[in-house]
This record gives structure tokens, C-alpha cells and sequence, in this order.
């Protein structure tokens, strides 16, 4: 049986796939007034990153970081959550789809369901769904903050289900529940279902992967993982032993020729393998040893190649060329024999490890495929999705679009980035809704005035998993905390920001009658607006909390005073107990959020952000510094690909100036800057008369670029044959009479690259140098090219291109820091003499075209002026440092302000598209507001105890204070930044920082030196 | 007896120390836990009377970090606060307590390295200056108080 429900009439997006791409999608739609419904064929939302222990290259914990975003996903009003749910069918055209989708059935109701685990203790086999609690098979294993926070019965295990519905306190246990079938509409449809990774059980090699103590990537995240199968103790599956040499291999059925393999890279693997590497010593040091084979090692995102150094040289992490070819297993002690061959070693080498970790990659699913054929949308050979050459996200069938690993193998970052650039796209087919309903989520409870209260702290600690719950003993510090005077409860809450536990928190405050709450956990940074939310939520002013950073500033930096964590974490306790103590409740003012936009950079990604908000209808002002629109890609002709550059820039020009909507600003240079969030003021000089132009913005967008690299060497500019590759570029198109006549043609990768000075990778350089050798090799076959590099960091597809060219002839020789190349002049001809590893000895080569990849470095001089102006951050090499690597990739840190293309980092042109309508969905997502909150956190004058002394006035940096007409100092607080300075100046103390008032700071010093008085 | 341990109190400003000491925690980069870290918006929020109430309680040493110069997210509320440190240090050199128990250090909020090492040193430095006069001398008032 089946039940019918008639379609909703009001327009919508579909986004099949509720991982982390697809969760993005959803809240920047929702963010923006359009309805989202997000559907995923499990038991709950999250995707494959709720699996993972930590993520790179911060060594984060995921789930502190993805479940406030998860459980954002589970309560946003716009979103309509549907787990257990399949597409059926689609029908019609962008813009007027008609899905039909089909939900199996849980046989629990999730708004009942309390995950209290009743139901699992007595019928463990009946119960499908165990949030994070569940010893079995890693892979059935999922997390403690799932959304929906519910369980799932397989009726079929079940034998006596009278039984089973009695156990249930909440009764939600729903026997009969069925599948129910629903048509909605859709305007345009994003599909984000990921790849599965590769199971080793189709290895021929290897062992077919069921040797003992070889486990995957995946399988190893769980070991680690404190809410895994052995609750994070380190162990191998044979013996239950710690193991004391680990090795990885990488590639394990990617960038392969054999039957089982996929010819691609997986993108991601020597990340993760190095992150696991280094985590494993970060907590065992020296008593595990760490080794990783692989073939190329492919750091090429932002600050990766920093991690691959801090990795080798800080955590001694062994790292080995080689792959592997062979593991054989001692019967006796399960130990594991991996064969191998070096280029420097000769011969076949065995070295004995307790346990292997194979890396495995990203594969696209049979029904991945099936999905595809049912919404007619084109795959790639490798069976991912097939998008437009400049635009990433967009699939071959109009109104359907893709982000995260089922578009190709990436990152959690990238994804991110994906999911709001698919975001942006579908957007555009379904109009927004009443935007006032996007202001609140959730109705806040009425405020409890607490004026007559005596102080009633609640403080609540969270074990984090293993982050704080293992460094420290959560349970004694609790006691701790209700010896202290006016404490009047203090609770463990595991991970206090899962939805469970933030529920739970709300609950406590209403029935114990809270007036005051310490979170102890992580940074205040990243969580305190989830805490915040808790509060008004039970009915408190959100300012009555304080957060102690137990976690950020305690267990993760003092692993070396294992002593002095404890009592450390209990002074920071106690600080924030009697801080909370002096807090008042606090009014946030709210402004008017400004519609227009300002995007700096007039480059294909500065131009793409602003074609997509002025095509919304946002007014848009495009800065450019130079005379002309094009930026860096201008000057290159060709992708990889082989898809035409200039073309696709010329018409991009064409549009942007088309379009009413956006003033373009060239020569333009900006000389100030004032404002608030919603509301900023940045003054120009544009044009060849510098005439001053203010601009008034509610947001903006920095697109300003890096600069070519260009470094001394190598006889660059000292003689003719000697270019680079975005030179080679341009000669190929323009003068191919000169290409068909090289004989030979040396080019070295990393020049400028990877090195002290510029150590980050270049990311382009590799698949630059591969593009060009094919394109030499299409018209002049005859000619001997040699790739000199030291990694080739052709991810993904890319590695398509770099096969062919080997199968081509192209010759690719590795060469190692610290013996480079040796270019000199010999009979007026460049000679490139370098050392082949795999011959053993050295060759010179006569290069009528050496051909140097320089890659990217940052514009320091301009993003250090930007970065002044506008008060942002920047990474030590000099590109703008976003709000959080790995979940607000595109956000910086003044809120309205986001970055994209490679003033965040070098990134290819798609790449670049894709961030560049990121970027325009996340503005999107401040600019649909009308209000923006500015806090409450503003300076207030007591005017009796002013003497109008003008010294605030004066030290104001934004010129806020006047003596008004009573002669006193008057702040407005809709216009206070709230810096303090005239707060700390004020002689007479007439004035204070709210949340930050004197008495509030001395009231910390006083928990902190409590002990000494004691 | 017991080795000498200093009690630091570092008034970090939001946008770039706090930051950076979060980014040494997610980098994990090591620092001694006698720093205690009290948050503030900027640097130039710290008051002299926040110093002197922290030396007066009982910290041996307490330093404000900031944004790097020309880098304040306030404009110049870092350098606010190197006068403010700079004056109280001539003031705290007057009255024997030593102007080196106080110190101005800036960084970015991406330097977590930073941030540890100069907590490091700072800590090693307050270690060989040994306890705060000005608490021993009250802690002496005290106890003979309850005496």
C-alpha cells in the first residue's frame, strides 16, 4: 500500500544527497528565501565526513565542527528534511520540474523518538540505526550528533513487535508505517550524492584486502574516532594489540592499469594518509612508526605542502617513493611482509609492518549511474558527472546541477565551495520568498526578566570525544564546579553542541530555572552563537553566557604538561563562573542592510561574481586596478581540456558590460573605507583623473588575483629560448612554425614553487606542463620533450592527461630538492644537464625551448593594502586567510566580506568559476536579509560622570563620539564598532564596553587568582 | 619546595590573538599552561588599571596581545595599547615591581606558532624574574593577617 500526497504548488529546489555538499546547498538556499527539499536514500543526513576522526590540515575534529551545520540542516524552516528517501522519477524542464520521490519506511517517528536507546538494549537486532553507540561493523557505524536525532527498526528482524512498541516511553514506534510516495515541484534540481570508496575486496593484489590487520582509509578513521568501534583506542583487528608499525599505501585502486583500478586520482588520499599519519604520532609519538608508500605525493591545496613538511619534518613521518607490489601475511602473529622497489635502493626490498592502512579512493556507485539515466544527465568516462568546461557545477541538462565528489574527486573545502556555486546556479530558477521568515528560525522564547533573580549558574562540560574527555577527567572537574558558590548544577554533556545535548542544555535552563550558563568546550569563536542560541531558546538573554575555552586553549596545547591540564582547565572554569556572574542582559541593535554589492577584482572571477548578483538583481560595483576587464586569464588560450580561454573571457566581457545592473570601474584604486556590517563605505579613486567616487555596500567580494611568478633563474630573461609556460601558452596559437621546428623540449616543474621562499604549491603548474607537451606533441611529433618535476600533481581527471602524455612519448624525470636541474649556455644553445633515477645516471639535454613552470605567488602588496583597509586577516604567504578552512572557505572574518578565485589560493580558471559563484551565493545570503544584528557589545556613556573632557572623541578610530547638547559624551550604538578604546581612555570612567565591562574583567581575575587568596 | 611556577595572564584581542591562540590549538603547538588567556575585542580595551589589578592579585607577569602593526581590525587600537604597556612599565620600574613583568606583543590571527612561542618565552622570562614582589609582599600581609 501506498499512500498519495498531491504536490505542494510552491516552486522549490530538490538536493538529492544530504552530505556535506549538499547541506551546504540547502542552507545557502535557505538562507536566501528559497525552499529547499533535501532528500538522502540513509537513516540521516551527514554523508561520509561524519565517518572521519579529524580533517586536514587543521587536525580538527569533525564532528565539533560539522554538527552545528548539520543541525542547522534539521531545523532550518526552509528546508524540508527527508531522510530514507529515493528519486523516482523527473519530469519537465528547468524552472517547472515535477519529481516523484519515495520514502522508505523507519517504522519510528522522529518527532517522537527520544534516541533514549530503549528499543536497542532489548531488541539490538530489530534496531537498524544506532546513533554512534554501536560496536558492530565500522561501516554500519555512524555518529552522536545525527540529524535526525531518531532510531530505525528493520521489521523484518523482528519477532514479536507487540513487544518492541511496549518498550518504546515515547511511542514511537509505528509497526504499520509504510512507504509513501510523493510529487513535488521543483524549479531546478542540485545533485550531490557523492561516491562511495573503493572496496578493496576486488583487489588482486594485496591480499584481496581481507588480510588480518589490512584496513582502509575509512576503517582507520574509525579506530581512531572516540565515538568508533573501539572508542579511539588504537588497535589492530588481529590481536587487539596497539600496533607499532603502520604503513600506508597509497593509490590502492586509483591512478592504476590493473582490471580493478580507476585510471583517475582520488584527490584527497595523501592528505588524508598523511593526516592520519600524523595524527597516530601526535597522540603515540615515538612508540608508533609511521610509513607511507606512495607514487607522487599530491599536496597541492591551500597550505597543503606546509602539512607534508610539518608532517615530515616535526612528526617524522617516513615517507617512501614506491608502490608497492605485494603483502604477505606471517601465519603465526598476523604480521604483515610489504614487498617493494625504490629507484635509489635497487632491488626488491621487504620490510615487516603490524599493520596496513590502504588508501582507497573515491568510486561513482551502480546507482549513482542508474540516477543519472533516470534524470538525463550526460556522465564522464569515469562515470561522474559531466559539466560545461567554465562551469563546474552546471550538468548537461538545464536546471540540473552537481557539487562535491560526484562532480570529481575533492576535498571537504572544495565541496563546500561546490555547494554554495550550485547553490548560486539553482537559485536562479526559483524566486525567493518572504525574506523576513529567513530572520528567525525558530521563535525565541519570551526573555525571563532575571533583574530579582539571585545568581543560578548552570555549567556544562563537554568531553568533545577524545579532544577533552580523554586529555582530562570530565567527571571530577563537574565536581569541582558544584563546590562553587552559587554554581546550582554542573552536568558532562559529551558533545554539547550535538542536537541532543544543545536541547538538553535548553531543557536544563527551563526546568532548573538557569539565569546564568558556562559552556566549557571549545573556542567561543567558533560556537558561541550555537550556546547563544540555547539561551534565547529557553527564554534567556543570550549574553548571560560565557564560554571556557578548555579545548582550543587548553587540552590541545598542553599535551606536553599532562599535569597542568586539569587544574588549568578548572582556574579557566572558574574564571568564566565568576565572570558570568557580572553579566548582564544586553539589546542588540539591528540596521539596515545596504543592496549593492562591490566586487574587486576585474578578472573571470570578479566578473562571474558579478554577473550572478547583478542577474539577481543586486546592484554591482566592479573595481578593476588595471584599464581592462580579463585579469590573468586573458593572457592564457587553452585549457587542458582544450576548450578555447579567450573566447569563453571575451564573452564574459561582452555580458558583464551588457548588464545594466553592474557599474564598472576601471583604473580604479580604493583609498578608504568606513562602515558596519550591512553598511559599508569604501572610497575609489577611478580613472586616469583619480576622480573620488564613495561607494555604499552591503557586501563585497575581494577576486584580485595572485601575480605570475617570475623568479631569476634558469637564464630566464637572460636568454630567448628560455619561457615560461603561460609564454609557451600564447607562442603555441601564435607562432606554431616555431613549435613544429624544436627538436627537443626541456620544462621544469616547481621553479618558484615549494621552495623557503614561496613554499606553498602552485597547484596549475602540473597540468600546465602536461597541457603544453600535448599540444607540442599534436604538431611536431618528432620532438623529444622531457618534464623535469618532483611531484606530478595532475589530480583527478587530470591524470587522464598526464597518462597520455607519458603513452605519447612526452619523458617524465624526477629530479629532487637540493639537485636541481643544471641549465647553462654552450655554444649559444641552452643545455639542461639532470640526473635520471631510473637510468641511474646523468643526462644533458641541447633544449631549443626550455620551458620554466613558475606557477603563482600571492600579491602581497595589494592584499596587504586590502587586508589593511578592510581589517581581514591574511595567511603568513600572503593571500587572504578565510573565516574557517574548512567550512566557510569563501567567508573571511568581517562579516559581508568574502573571497574567491586565487587571491585565496592558486587555483585553475573552472576553479576559479566555482568559487566565483560561491561567493555570489554567500553575499546572496547576506543581501536578502533587510536587517543585519550588530550585537550587543557597544560602548555606553554615564553622563554624570562625564566631564566632556573630548578625550573618547579623540580616541575613537571611527569618530563616533560627540558632546551633545546636555554636555555630555553620546555614543551612538548603532554606529559603535565596539573596540573599547574609549572605554580603557576614558579618565573618568564615565564609560563602559558592554559584555566587556571593568567589573566583568576583574570578576575573571578574581576566579583566576581565587586560589592564591584561598 | 616547589619550583617556581609564574602565573601569566595574556588580555588577548578577538580578531588576531585570540585567534592565533585557537590556530596553535589547531595546529596543536605546544605553550605552558601558566598562560591564561582573557578575551577582549582589541587590545586598546585594556586598560592600565587591568594590568595593575592583575599584578595586584597575584600575576607574576601579564602581557597584552594584539593585532600586527598597521593590521589593527579597530585601526589602531593595538597601538593604544603599546603606549598604555610602555607607560606602565616606566610606572612599574618607580615602584620595584619592574616594567619587564609587562609586555606588548603582536601577531596575526593566523600565526598560531607565534602565539606559542611567544607565550614560551614570555613564561621562561617572568620564570627567571622569579615570583611578583607585589604578591609576595601582599601574600605576606595576608598571612600574617590570619596570624
Amino acid at each position: 500500500m501506498q499512500d498519495q500526497i498531491p504536490f505542494q504548488d510552491e516552486s522549490q529546489v530538490l538536493v538529492i544527497g544530504g552530505g556535506l555538499g549538499g547541506i551546504r546547498t540547502a542552507l545557502d538556499l535557505a538562507e536566501t528565501g528559497r525552499d529547499v527539499v533535501l532528500i538522502d536514500k540513509g537513516y540521516s543526513i551527514g554523508g561520509v565526513m561524519t565517518q572521519l576522526d579529524r580533517t586536514f590540515p587543521t587536525n580538527n575534529c569533525d564532528l565539533c565542527t560539522v554538527s552545528p551545520h548539520l543541525s542547522e540542516g534539521g531545523r532550518s524552516l526552509h528546508i524540508d528534511l527527508l531522510p530514507l528517501t529515493t528519486l523516482i522519477e523527473l519530469t519537465g524542464d528547468a524552472g517547472n520540474f515535477k519529481a516523484v520521490l519515495k520514502t522508505a519506511p523507519r517504522y519510528i517517528d522522529p518527532e517522537k523518538c527520544t534516541a533514549c536507546g530503549d528499543c536497542l538494549s532489548r531488541f539490538p537486532e530489530c534496531v537498524r540505526f544506532t546513533p554512534g553507540l554501536d560496536p558492530r561493523a565500522p561501516t554500519c557505524m555512524r555518529y552522536p550528533q545525527a540529524t535526525p536525532y531518531a532510531f530505525s527498526i528493520d521489521m523484518e528482524k523482528c519477532t514479536d513487535i507487540d513487544a518492541l512498541v511496549n518498550i518504546c516511553p515515547a511511542g514511537a514506534i509505528i509497526p504499520d508505517d509504510t512507504p509513501l510516495t510523493r510529487e513535488i515541484n521543483a524549479g531546478s534540481v542540485v545533485l550531490s550524492t557523492g561516491a562511495e570508496l573503493f572496496n578493496p575486496f576486488e583487489l588482486d593484489i594485496y591480499g584481496g584486502g581481507k588480510l588480518p590487520n589490512v584496513v582502509t582509509g575509512l576503517e582507520y578513521e574509525r579506530i581512531l574516532s572516540a565515538s568508533g568501534p573501539t572508542g579511539g583506542r588504537l588497535i589492530r583487528p588481529s590481536d587487539k594489540g596497539q600496533p607499532k608499525r603502520i604503513a600506508w599505501i597509497q593509490c590502492v585502486g586509483s591512478r592504476g592499469i590493473n582490471k580493478q583500478d580507476e585510471p583517475y586520482c582520488s584527490s584527497v588520499c595523501c592528505m588524508y594518509a598523511l593526516k592520519e599519519a600524523v595524527i597516530t604520532k601526535e597522540r603515540f609519538k615515538n612508540d608508533i612508526e609511521t610509513t607511507i608508500f606512495y607514487m607522487d605525493m599530491r599536496t597541492f591545496g591551500k597550505d597543503y605542502e606546509t602539512y607534508l613538511k610539518r608532517a615530515e619534518d616535526e612528526y617524522n613521518v617516513r615517507l617512501v617513493r614506491s608502490r608497492p607490489h605485494s603483502i604477505d601475511v606471517d601465519e603465526k602473529t598476523s604480521d604483515l611482509k610489504i614487498s617493494y622497489i625504490t629507484d635509489d635502493a635497487g632491488g626488491n626490498q621487504t620490510e615487516q609492518f603490524d599493520m596496513v592502512v590502504l588508501a582507497t579512493g573515491f568510486r561513482i556507485p551502480p546507482e549513482t549511474v542508474e540516477l543519472a539515466a533516470k534524470l538525463k544527465v550526460d556522465l564522464n568516462p569515469h562515470s561522474f558527472v559531466k559539466t560545461d568546461p567554465f562551469n563546474a557545477v552546471a550538468t548537461s541538462r538545464a536546471g540540473i546541477y552537481v557539487c562535491g565528489v560526484l562532480e570529481s574527486p575533492k576535498d571537504i573545502p572544495e565541496t563546500m565551495v561546490q555547494g554554495s556555486a550550485a547553490a548560486c546556479m539553482a537559485a536562479r530558477h526559483v524566486s525567493p520568498k518572504r525574506i523576513e521568515a529567513v530572520e528567525t528560525d525558530e521563535e525565541p522564547a519570551a526573555e525571563r526578566d532575571i533583574s530579582s533573580e539571585p545568581p543560578k549558574i548552570g555549567v556544562f562540560i563537554c568531553e568533545c570525544g577524545a579532544n577533552i574527555g580523554e586529555a582530562i577527567s570530565v567527571d571530577n572537574l563537574v565536581e569541582d564546579m558544584k563546590k562553587l558558590p552559587d554554581v546550582h548544577i554542573a552536568k558532562s554533556v559529551g558533545y554539547g553542541c550535538s542536537k541532543e545535548s544543545l536541547d538538553n542544555i535548553a531543557r536544563i535552563i527551563q526546568e532548573e530555572n538557569l539565569n546564568r550558563v558556562v559552556i566549557g568546550g571549545c573556542s567561543p569563536r567558533t560556537h558561541e552563537t550555537k550556546f547563544q542560541d540555547v539561551l534565547q531558546k529557553a527564554g534567556l538573554n543570550k549574553y548571560m553566557l560565557e564560554i571556557a575555552n578548555i579545548r582550543d586553549q587548553n587540552t590541545w596545547v598542553h599535551g606536553d604538561w599532562p599535569d597542568n591540564t586539569y587544574p588549568k582547565a578548572k582556574t579557566l572554569l572558574r574564571m568564566a563562573v565568576s565572570g558570568v556572574l557580572k553579566n548582564r542582559p544586553l539589546k542588540e541593535i539591528t540596521l539596515p542592510i545596504n543592496k549593492s554589492v562591490l566586487v574587486v577584482g576585474g578578472g573571470v572571477t570578479g566578473m562571474n561574481s558579478a554577473l550572478q548578483l547583478a542577474e539577481q538583481g543586486f546592484k554591482v560595483f566592479l573595481l578593476e586596478r588595471s584599464a581592462q576587464l580579463g585579469g590573468m586569464a586573458g593572457s592564457i588560450r587553452k585549457t587542458l581540456e582544450g576548450d578555447d580561454v579567450r573566447a569563453y573571457v571575451d564573452d564574459l566581457i561582452a555580458k558583464v558590460k551588457d548588464n545594466k545592473k553592474i557599474q564598472i570601474l576601471l583604473s580604479a584604486i580604493i583609498v578608504d573605507h568606513t562602515g558596519a556590517p550591512g553598511m559599508f563605505h569604501t572610497g575609489v579613486h577611478v580613472g586616469p583623473r583619480m576622480q573620488y567616487m564613495r561607494i555604499r555596500h552591503g557586501a563585497a567580494i575581494l577576486a584580485t588575483g595572485a601575480l605570475p611568478n617570475r623568479p631569476k633563474v634558469y637564464l630566464y630573461g637572460e636568454h630567448e629560448a628560455v619561457r615560461t609556460q603561460l609564454e609557451l601558452d600564447e607562442l603555441i596559437e601564435e607562432k606554431p612554425d616555431v613549435v613544429k621546428q624544436w627538436e627537443s623540449v626541456v620544462m621544469i616543474q616547481c621553479v618558484g614553487s615549494r621552495t623557503p621562499e614561496n613554499p606553498n604549491c602552485s597547484r596549475v603548474c602540473c597540468q600546465a606542463a602536461v597541457k603544453n607537451a600535448l599540444r607540442i606533441n599534436a604538431m611536431n611529433p618528432g620532438a623529444g620533450i622531457f618534464v623535469l618535476y618532483r611531484d606530478m600533481r595532475t589530480y583527478g581527471f587530470q591524470e587522464d592527461y598526464y597518462r597520455m602524455a607519458r603513452e605519447r612519448g612526452v619523458t617524465f624525470v624526477r629530479y629532487e630538492p637540493g639537485s636541481e636541474p643544471d641549465v647553462f649556455t654552450e655554444a649559444g644553445k641552452v643545455n639542461v644537464k639532470f640526473h635520471d633515477p631510473v637510468l641511474g645516471r646523468d643526462l644533458q639535454v641541447e633544449a631549443d625551448s626550455l620551458v620554466l613552470s613558475t606557477g603563482f605567488m600571492a600579491d602581497d602588496e595589494t592584499t596587504e593594502e586590502l587586508a589593511a583597509f578592510f581589517h581581514l586577516p591574511r595567511t603568513e604567504d600572503g593571500y587572504f586567510l578565510e573565516d574557517h578552512v574548512k567550512l566557510r572557505p569563501i567567508d573571511l572574518q568581517t562579516r559581508g566580506f568574502f573571497v574567491a578565485g586565487t587571491a585565496h589560493a592558486p587555483k585553475t580558471i573552472r576553479e576559479s568559476v566555482v568559487q566565483a559563484n560561491a561567493a555570489a551565493s554567500r553575499a546572496q545570503t547576506v543581501l536578502s536579509r533587510e536587517t543585519i544584528s550588530l550585537g550587543g557589545s557597544v560602548a555606553r556613556v554615564d553622563g554624570k560622570k562625564c566631564a566632556a573632557c573630548l578625550i573618547c572623541v579623540r580616541a575613537c578610530p571611527f569618530g563616533i563620539p560627540f558632546i551633545n547638547a546636555d554636555g555630555y559624551s553620546e555614543i551612538d550604538p548603532s554606529k559603535c564598532h565596539g573596540c573599547g578604546v574609549c572605554a580603557s581612555e576614558c579618565p573618568a570612567k564615565a564609560i563602559q564596553l558592554l559584555q566587556y565591562e571593568d567589573d566583568q574583567i576583574m570578576a575573571k581575575l578574581d576566579g583566576l587568582f581565587e586560589r592564591k587568596a584561598s | 619546595m616547589k619550583p617556581f611556577e609564574p602565573e601569566i595572564v595574556a588580555f588577548c584581542c578577538h580578531y588576531c590573538a585570540y585567534t592565533a591562540a585557537d590556530m596553535a590549538g589547531s595546529m596543536r603547538i605546544g605553550y605552558p599552561p601558566n598562560v591564561k588567556i582573557i578575551k577582549a575585542p582589541c587590545s586598546g580595551k585594556i586598560d592600565a588599571i587591568h594590568i595593575m589589578k592583575a599584578l595586584e592579585k597575584g600575576a607574576d607577569g601579564v602581557y597584552v596581545a594584539g593585532c600586527l602593526e598597521g593590521d589593527c581590525h579597530f585601526k589602531n587600537g593595538n597601538n593604544n595599547a603599546a603606549r598604555r604597556v610602555k607607560y606602565l612599565q616606566k610606572l612599574l620600574d618607580e615602584i620595584g615591581v619592574g616594567g619587564e613583568r609587562i609586555a606588548m606583543i603582536t601577531m596575526s590571527a593566523g600565526m598560531g606558532g607565534r602565539f606559542a612561542e611567544t607565550a614560551a618565552e614570555f613564561t621562561e622570562k617572568i620564570r627567571k624574574l622569579g615570583p611578583n614582589p607585589a604578591k609576595t609582599a601582599a601574600g605576606e600581609k595576608l598571612e600574617k593577617a590570619i596570624a
